[in-house]
């Protein structure tokens, strides 16, 4: 199987890019391939880029509380172009009473006050798996 | 009155060695202190950051913060306004006042500073330079208060602000440009106003540490005094209005090295380098800020021990003003309950630990002044690489600056995750979520997003004198094309009902650029543009 690939993002005008830029480390340094799109993404540049790059996880780095609209929009751009790119989150901001209304609007993975490298690696992981597994059943 | 310990042993102001060798509190090269002024006996100017809402709603906490012993402001923009993106920008909309006031027309900074005592408070903005300048200027006018007697600050770091923080996305020309104006009115109309504030702390938390941070700083610093100088201003006309306002971090002892190295590598560049004559020029003022990139998410009362260590540090290192970042900043800006820990820290650092009474307390301890010709000779060195790679404005372009703050976001992490960063509550001692519930209540609560500011914004847009404000934004245009000082237009541009974002278009569409960076059908006719109706 060939390396996952992971797109990070910032959306809107959140500027706090430690986050984003740190994670992207993090799963380079566990094999995988990321392209950082960088800070002011919206829902569809985020979704047209993913897709047209073909990642296996897109991961939005969460720093300002814009990304409670921001992050289901972008599901919702995604899904409407008929693609099943799993959405993480990430970051301080995150409560948990938000995580779990991120997680009914469709985010597979939440990754709120601790950003415990190893768990996002996992579940990065997991999840390109089972969108190729999922793939290669409907192909 | 004489100062004496509890026990009644009888203190002085400074001690020195006997004999009166080597350096002296308030004497060339001001390592141990800055000169001081004869008319403050006030320890340090004690502030706390504020801004959320509108000016309104930002006036309200103002004036809380200044009832309970504030004695300087520093207000923060939210991220529109950082981002010179007017609330009604597509981009902008769901970030109005979330994290910092709104501010993009006069009225905002009216209501920002109304009752607001301008001869009794400094007034320290952290926002885009020339937009917190303009507004202060048209506030202070409305409240009839004279400009020559303005006290307070905005902070520059112009050859930055694209590679980390919040990028204006203007080329660097015409930030470096838009600074040295700046600097340029306030020579000439507010003397006792600082409108250099060369601002480490925005910078440094991308994770630099201490010795790379104030190299950086330097290296903006001197650049900007040499443009300045370059234009025909003399040096002892703005030197002894530059200020610094530095980040303070965990290392306690670093911090205090960094502080008093910063001061005497500063006099000395003055003197020697910049032929400064005034002894005020040499001798800067270092304003502090503590690092929120060192407070974290997870058991949320321990900032509160950080910030109070942080500013122990920064006190023991003679700072003229000092903020502590509050023990919610991983979540939000500063809550009323984080404003009133963070105040009552330094008032009891202030009034009843002791510690300020004696001027420079660990000057001559080996180590500290060991740590303190280190950290000189290190911060110099490292000037001197960086400037040896060319003209700094061309290292921006080139994005040599960039990489430094990418790799230090990338360390500073990783240092954590590895564990060769010890952080209580993260990496060591880390509690089950369920369990870290101190204060995490008050730490997560939000700040919902002002949309009636930005329904407030629109009304304005069309109900203004739109004749006026395109002829103001004309000026600004024909003001980029020339030459004569941009803060002027501005200041003229906002007092005619033109907006901070509409302004800023109009920058950039005479420098060639699209009006609108972001791509974005803006709403209505386009915002900035000459067809405002």
């Amino acid at each position: 199987m060939s390396r996952e690939f992971v797109a990070i993002a910032i959306m809107g005008i959140d500027q706090h890019e430690n986050g984003a830029i740190a994670i992207a480390r993090v799963l380079q340094e566990a094999q995988m391939k990321v392209a950082y799109f960088g800070k002011f993404q919206t829902p569809a540049s985020v979704a047209e880029r993913a897709i047209g790059e073909d990642a296996d996880v897109v991961g939005i780095s969460c720093h300002s509380w814009e990304y409670m609209t921001l992050v289901p929009a972008l599901i919702d751009e995604l899904r409407r172009r008929g693609s099943d790119i799993p959405v993480v989150i990430g970051g301080s901001v995150i409560t948990p009473q938000d995580d779990e209304k991120m997680r009914q609007a469709g985010v597979a993975a939440v990754f709120a006050t601790s950003m415990d490298g190893e768990k996002v690696i996992e579940s990065v992981r997991e999840l390109s798996a089972q969108r190729r597994r999922a793939r290669s059943l409907s192909a | 009155m004489t100062m004496k310990t509890r026990s009644g042993l009888p203190l002085q102001r400074a001690y020195g060695t006997p004999g009166g060798a080597g350096e002296t509190p308030g004497e060339f090269p001001f390592t141990r202190g800055r000169l001081s002024n004869p008319h403050t006996q006030a320890a340090w100017i004690q502030r706390e950051l504020s801004g959320e809402g509108d000016g309104r709603r930002s006036n309200e906490q103002i004036r809380y913060l200044l009832e309970h012993g504030q004695t300087g402001i520093d207000v923060i923009g939210d991220a529109p306004t950082q981002s010179l993106l007017d609330p009604d920008h597509p981009l902008a909309r769901e970030a109005v006042g979330t994290q910092g006031v709104s501010l993009c027309r006069k009225q905002d900074f009216l209501d920002l500073f109304a009752g607001v005592p301008f001869d009794k408070v400094s007034i320290s903005n952290s926002a885009p330079s020339f937009v917190s300048l303009s507004g202060i200027v048209l506030a202070a006018r409305h409240a009839g208060f004279p400009l020559d007697k303005l006290r307070g600050s905005v902070l520059l770091g112009p050859l930055y602000t694209e590679d980390c923080s919040y990028a204006w996305h203007l080329p660097v020309e015409l930030r470096v440009r838009l600074a040295l104006d700046c600097i340029e009115y306030c020579s000439r109309h507010m003397p006792k106003f600082h409108a250099y504030v060369e601002d480490t702390y925005f910078f440094s938390e991308a994770g630099l540490s201490p010795l790379e941070e104030m190299a950086l700083g330097f290296v903006q610093m001197r650049h900007l005094t040499r443009k300045l100088m370059a234009r025909g201003v003399d040096i002892d006309s703005f030197a002894p209005r530059i200020a610094m306002l530095v980040n303070c971090s965990m290392d306690f002892f670093e911090e205090i090295a960094k502080i008093r190295a910063t001061r005497r590598l500063f006099a000395k560049m003055m003197r020697d380098e910049f032929g400064a004559k005034n002894p005020r020029s040499m001798s800067v003022a270092i304003t502090s800020h503590t690092s929120g990139l060192s407070l974290t998410a997870q058991q949320p009362v321990n900032n509160i021990v950080r910030g109070a260590i942080q500013a122990l540090s920064l006190v023991l290192g003679g700072v003229q003003a000092l903020e502590i970042s509050a023990f919610d900043e991983a979540y939000r800006t500063p809550s009323k309950d984080a404003h009133i820990v963070g105040l009552r820290t330094q008032q009891i650092i202030d009034l009843e630990s002791g510690v300020a009474k004696v001027l420079d307390p660990l000057g001559g301890s080996y180590f500290v002044e060991r740590l303190t010709d280190e950290m000189e000779a290190g911060i110099r060195a490292r000037i001197d690489e960086v400037e040896a790679l060319g003209d700094p404005e061309t290292l921006v372009d080139t994005g040599y600056f960039r990489k430094i703050f990418h790799h230090a976001m990338e360390d500073s992490h990783l240092s954590v995750e590895k564990g060769k960063t010890s952080l209580v509550g993260v990496n060591v001692h880390a509690m089950a979520q369920e369990d870290d519930t101190l204060l995490r209540d008050v730490a997560s609560s939000k700040i919902e997003t002002w949309h009636g500011h930005t329904e407030e914004i629109i009304r304005f847009k069309r109900e203004r004198n739109i004749a006026r404000c395109c002829a103001e934004l004309d000026n600004v245009a024909r003001a980029v094309k020339g030459s004569d000082n941009l803060v002027v237009a501005v200041i003229e541009a906002l007092d005619g009902a033109a907006t901070i974002g509409e302004i800023v278009t109009s920058m950039r569409r005479a420098l060639g650029m699209p009006g609108d960076i972001f791509d974005h059908p803006l709403p209505q006719a386009n915002a900035g543009d000459r067809h405002v109706a």
